[in-house]
């Protein structure tokens, strides 16, 4: 490595940084309710320093309990998501592949809706949970249809709309079926999407699925490189095709599900974020993954901010948010990638 | 001589119009007592008209049938449904004996089977434009008239999906129109009117219990939430809860129009309420309507633990159907005023 590519990359790094930082301190600093900036910071230096402040307890609470939870799991979902969608997009050759073509949301949907609506698991069971069997449900579904379809990407689409079909149908029964006004409109909130309800217990378990599932697709950045000319120029090159496949796959799969689990459904930020991404830094996964994860961290947080500012008075189902923001860019990219050529 | 040449003209006149007053009223029961006159009503946008007091009602909503149980109207009822808890305590040997077509939503041929003279819904939702169960043209086509309580179509927009959106706030006066209305259908307006005259004795009663801390109490209205640990619905400015605050004097801190919105607890513990007003009830659809998992997250979250009603313990358990526009809101008046001058909330 030459000094001036080490230099580069520290500099990313170093802006990578700076952005995450900023957007979780914007999280901290903006909700339903306004806290002076003063207050945050006496939280945050209270919390991580153990500095003597006389914040108010409830302040306190509040900008540490709720908001900086809430912005680290807005971060853990989107760096999830990016990924998976970056990762799938190459591993699939398709720039429409996002996490939930493997079945993943109508499977937890699915799920969240038996727990919410049958009352399956007698209430010992969480919507959380639910929603999780669901979604590794589906995906067993989706990865076996896709296995006995044969080899190739389109087998792997195809299967994912098979399931996902089914999954949607099976909502849509349970829901039609017992579902009053209110069930219905409750569900439709947490299919959209919602951060309220995190605390700190569930940081510790997504920030580290998130990293983890990142880190394995990071991995394989070299291999995913190979697959951009197709599976025999990877085999061609060295590439464990079959293992890679199942690998990534499984990775992207286990990082949504357990996303989707926690936060509920939420749309765009797979689809669009890795192709923001790809402007940026290239085609090469060593770089694409890592920036694909962080932006996805910002653009989540920055969209579950704009989702409780927006409105006085009111909080927006996040999923929201994320398309009306990341529609139009997916636009704007589309018309550039057009002039550029 | 005659007692009339005794009396000076003057006082003729002042007898005269309290005379006409009592002909008028004793009037319409003669009348009603010879079964002639028909009763037209003015119900949501339609006009019924009923030749005779009907034999048979089917009525789908729990409140609906709980008035016509309270007008002693019982033994007309041929069928139930959309049951939220359980009945009216008192009621429930005479509730037993009526046929239930469904907990939830009945099918319309179950209404229909019953060969119901009328149908009364509680909401749009099961019986209305967009209604589940049926279009009110759908049994007018079978003959069959639908009495749509006003609560859920005065002031209140249905055209959505959904529960619909209040327009203009919930008044107890709804409900009283509607028990006036069933009284002059059945023929047992003498009832109505004292049923009416005794729920507004209560509402009086309850107010003037806490009529000296005017302004002084605040709260919140908790019914459930999605998540345990989501934003919870509370109640907006428009609801049941809303009349009970606004009669007895307390200030809502929840000030949007929506009848629940979703309200971060963010919000709801830097609003500071002196009473929180948690929703009690049967229904176990999210882990929140338990009331048990309500006062443990209370008392658990790292924020609302801190708030100064948990910590001086001034929850208020309610029926979740003193909550929704109901005869048993006047139910959630009493409780309230009861909580808050318990808890010597002047001082």
């Amino acid at each position: 490595m030459t000094p001036a590519l080490i230099l580069r990359r520290a500099g990313a790094g170093a802006l990578a940084l700076a952005l995450l930082i900023l957007a979780v301190a914007a999280g901290a600093a903006l909700g339903e309710t306004a806290i002076p900036l003063s207050t945050v910071a006496a939280t945050v230096a209270q919390k991580l320093w153990g500095a003597a402040t006389s914040v108010d307890a409830i302040d306190a609470g509040i900008v540490w309990n709720y908001r900086i939870a809430r912005a680290l799991m807005a971060a853990a979902c989107g760096m999830a998501l990016a990924v998976s969608g970056a990762v799938l997009q190459s591993l699939l050759r398709n720039p429409l592949a996002d996490p939930y073509l493997l079945g993943i949301s109508a499977g937890a949907s699915t799920g969240a809706v038996s727990v919410a609506v049958l009352g399956l698991g007698g209430g010992a069971l969480s919507l959380t949970s639910g929603a999780l069997a669901g979604a590794l449900l589906a995906f067993a579904l989706v990865a076996f249809l896709a296995w006995r379809a044969g080899r190739g990407a389109a087998s792997v689409i195809l299967a994912g709309i098979a399931g996902s079909q089914l999954f949607n149908a099976l909502t849509s029964f349970v829901v039609a079926k017992a579902a009053t006004a209110d069930q219905a409109r409750g569900i439709l909130f947490w299919l959209l999407g919602n951060l309220s309800g995190t605390r700190w217990p569930d940081v510790t378990v997504a920030v580290p699925a998130a990293l983890i599932g990142t880190a394995v697709c990071v991995a394989h950045a070299r291999a995913l490189d190979a697959f951009a000319f197709g599976t025999d120029s990877a085999a061609s090159l060295g590439v464990p095709v079959r293992r890679v496949q199942v690998t990534l796959v499984l990775a992207a799969a286990a990082m949504t599900a357990v996303m989707v689990g926690f936060v509920g459904s939420i749309g765009f930020v797979g689809l669009v974020v890795p192709h923001v991404a790809r402007m940026f830094v290239g085609v090469r996964h060593g770089a694409l993954l890592p920036a694909s994860a962080v932006a996805g961290a910002v653009f989540m947080i920055a969209a579950d901010v704009l989702s409780r500012v927006v409105v006085q008075g009111q909080v927006l189902p996040i999923g929201v948010m994320t398309a009306l923001v990341g529609a139009p860019i997916f636009a704007v990219i589309l018309v550039h990638r057009r002039i550029d050529r | 001589m005659s007692l009339n040449s005794f009396i000076p003209v003057a006082a003729a006149r002042r007898f005269a119009l309290p005379l006409l007053l009592t002909t008028a009223l004793i009037a319409p029961q003669l009348a009603s007592s010879a079964a002639a006159a028909p009763v037209t009503i003015e119900n949501c946008g339609r006009t019924l008209t009923f030749e005779h007091p009907p034999e048979r009602v089917v009525s789908v909503g729990q409140s609906s049938t709980e008035i016509l149980y309270l007008l002693g109207l019982a033994d007309k009822v041929a069928g139930t449904a959309v049951w939220l808890g359980p009945v009216l305590k008192g009621y429930e040997a005479i509730n037993a004996k009526v046929p239930r077509l469904a907990d939830n939503d009945p099918s319309f041929e179950s209404v229909v089977s019953r060969k119901p003279q009328l149908v009364t819904t509680q909401f749009e939702w099961q019986i209305g434009p967009k209604g589940v169960v049926g279009t009110p043209q759908q049994f007018a086509d079978l003959g069959i008239p639908v009495y749509t309580s006003p609560a859920d179509c005065q002031g209140k927009d249905n055209a959505g999906a959904g529960d619909g959106l209040r327009t203009a706030a919930f008044d107890m006066g709804l409900i009283y129109r509607e028990i006036d209305d069933m009284a002059r259908i059945f023929d047992v307006k003498d009832r109505g009117d004292k049923l009416i005259a005794e729920l507004k004795a209560r509402e009086e009663a309850a107010r003037k219990k806490i009529a000296g801390y005017g302004g002084k109490v605040s709260a919140v209205f908790w019914f459930s939430s999605s998540q345990m640990k989501a934003d919870p619905y509370v109640a907006g400015r428009r609801g049941a809860p809303a009349y009970i605050m606004a009669t007895l004097g307390i200030r809502n801190v929840i000030e949007t129009d929506e009848e629940w919105p979703t309200i971060g607890w963010e919000t709801i513990a830097r609003a500071n309420p002196t009473v929180i007003v948690a929703g009690k009830m049967d229904r176990r659809r999210y882990p929140a309507d338990d009331i048990t998992a309500k006062l443990a997250f209370l008392k658990s979250d790292p924020v609302t633990s801190l708030m100064p009603a948990v910590k001086a313990d001034r929850i208020v358990e309610l029926d979740a159907q003193a909550m929704n526009p109901t005869i048993r809101t006047i139910d959630g008046i009493e409780a309230l005023a009861e909580a808050v001058d318990k808890a010597r909330l002047s001082e």
